[in-house]
Parts: structure tokens; sequence; C-alpha cells
């Protein structure tokens, strides 16, 4: 799991790429909770090809986090075996999540 | 290019990755489509994740994956004390969701994502089989 940071408008963009699984969960975690500040976090997953259970206690960790800091977080470009598993466990519901960056941004 | 896989591999999370690598390869190899490559690589986290972490004093765990015309078959087998991830039985209410058998959601998305799912203990072993949809996409 590579993760890149950047910004777009006012937020940071964490664009990931690779698995987020059972091995790379923490590692993308310690990552990501650093990149977390108001006024928001968007997670680009449009490369990300898996994620596990592991990965998906994470993405919810964060919006509890961001919940707290009261930053804004949302996903982007979720490809349709990820939306698979979000949308089995829930997790669709609980994170908002849109089709490109410019649509997080605006939101 | 063969149409079945076979690793045995040490019971250690850094092996996960391997599994995983070695799963990714196979799916492109074999051309699968990425709903059934990625609910194969997924399920397979799931399942051999948790006999890492689970099952004290196992010396191995292997996997073996064969495609038909129309199924992938995924089996994980391991050597340490019999257990059923699949939580027939007796599910342990006391237990919070991440001690309950594959933390909960990765029994859910077995029984969501695979078109069956079946453990036996069989000479000292776990296995564990599931089949699922080759054609997903």
């Amino acid at each position: 799991m590579q993760i890149t940071s950047s910004t777009s408008g006012a937020l940071n963009v964490a664009t990931m790429e690779g698995r987020l699984d059972t091995a790379t969960a923490a590692g993308a975690e310690a990552t990501l909770i650093g990149m977390l500040a108001a006024p928001g976090l968007v997670l680009d997953m449009t490369q990300v090809r898996y994620v596990s259970s592991a990965g998906l206690r994470i993405l919810l960790k964060l919006a509890k986090e961001a919940k707290a800091k009261g930053a804004a977080y949302s996903l982007v470009g979720l490809q349709p075996a990820v939306r698979e598993v979000f949308e089995i466990s829930g997790f669709d519901k609980i994170i908002p999540s849109y089709a490109t960056l410019a649509e997080a941004v605006a939101a | 290019m063969t149409d079945t896989l076979h690793l045995r591999l040490a019971p250690e999370a850094a092996e996960l990755t391997a599994l995983l690598d070695a799963l990714e390869a196979y799916a492109e190899a074999q051309e699968l489509p990425m709903k059934a490559a990625s609910r194969l690589v997924l399920l397979a986290d799931e399942l051999a994740a948790n006999v890492v972490k689970h099952a004290q004093g196992a010396t191995f765990f292997a996997a073996d994956v064969s495609r038909g015309p129309d199924a992938v078959t995924f089996t994980l087998t391991d050597d340490g004390p019999e257990y059923d991830p699949l939580g027939r039985g007796e599910p342990n209410t006391n237990a919070s969701l991440e001690e309950r058998a594959l933390g909960g959601l990765g029994v859910h998305f077995v029984e969501k994502l695979a078109s069956s799912a079946h453990w036996r203990r069989e000479g000292g072993h776990n296995i564990l089989t599931i089949t699922l949809d080759a054609a997903a996409e």
C-alpha cells in the first residue's frame, strides 16, 4: 500500500494505491491518522484493488476520529469490487463516497 | 500455465502478503474477471489472517486454488487446533466483534460472496473449502 499526500482546495488528499488488507492496514492507519485534520481529509481510492475487514476497521476508525476533530471525511473512486464490500458490510451508509475528487471537494 | 495453485506457508502475518501476491498473479494469469479475482483475494485474506492470528501451535497453512468452467475453488488447510471459523454451533455472545470467528465481518463476507463454504477436520488438519463464481465481473 502506497499513500501519497497532497491537497485539493482546503482539504488534505491521501491517494492510496494497492491493497488495504490485513498486512497493510496498520501501516496505512498510522499514515492516514497523521493526515486527518480540519477542515478535512479525502481518501482517493481509485487505485485500491481490495479492502478487507481489517481495512474497513481503519476506515471506520478514521470516520470516528474525523467526527471528533470536526473534520470532513470522504472517499473517492471506489472500484466495483471495493464498492461491493462496502455495500455488504453497510459501510456505504456510514462513510460518504464520491465518484470524483472534484465532487468530494465541492461537497 | 497450470490452472491450479498450491502454496504452503508459515503461519506468520508476513506470509499473508506472499499469499495475496500469489493469488493476484494467479487471477491475472487465469484472466478471472475483476469481482471473481477480488472476492478470491479478499476471502483468502480473511480466512488466512484468521489462521495466522488464532491457530496457536500451527506449523503451517496451505492454500490450494483450482479453476473449473464455472467456479473457482479455494481450500485453506492448517494444522492448528480444531476450529470451524464458519462459526457453526453456539456463537459466543460475550465475545467482542473482533474476537468472534473471523472478526464478524470476515465470516459475513464469506456468507455473502462465496457460492459455498465447507469446513471439516481431517487427519489433524482444519480444511476449509469455499467456491466462488468464476464469472463475477
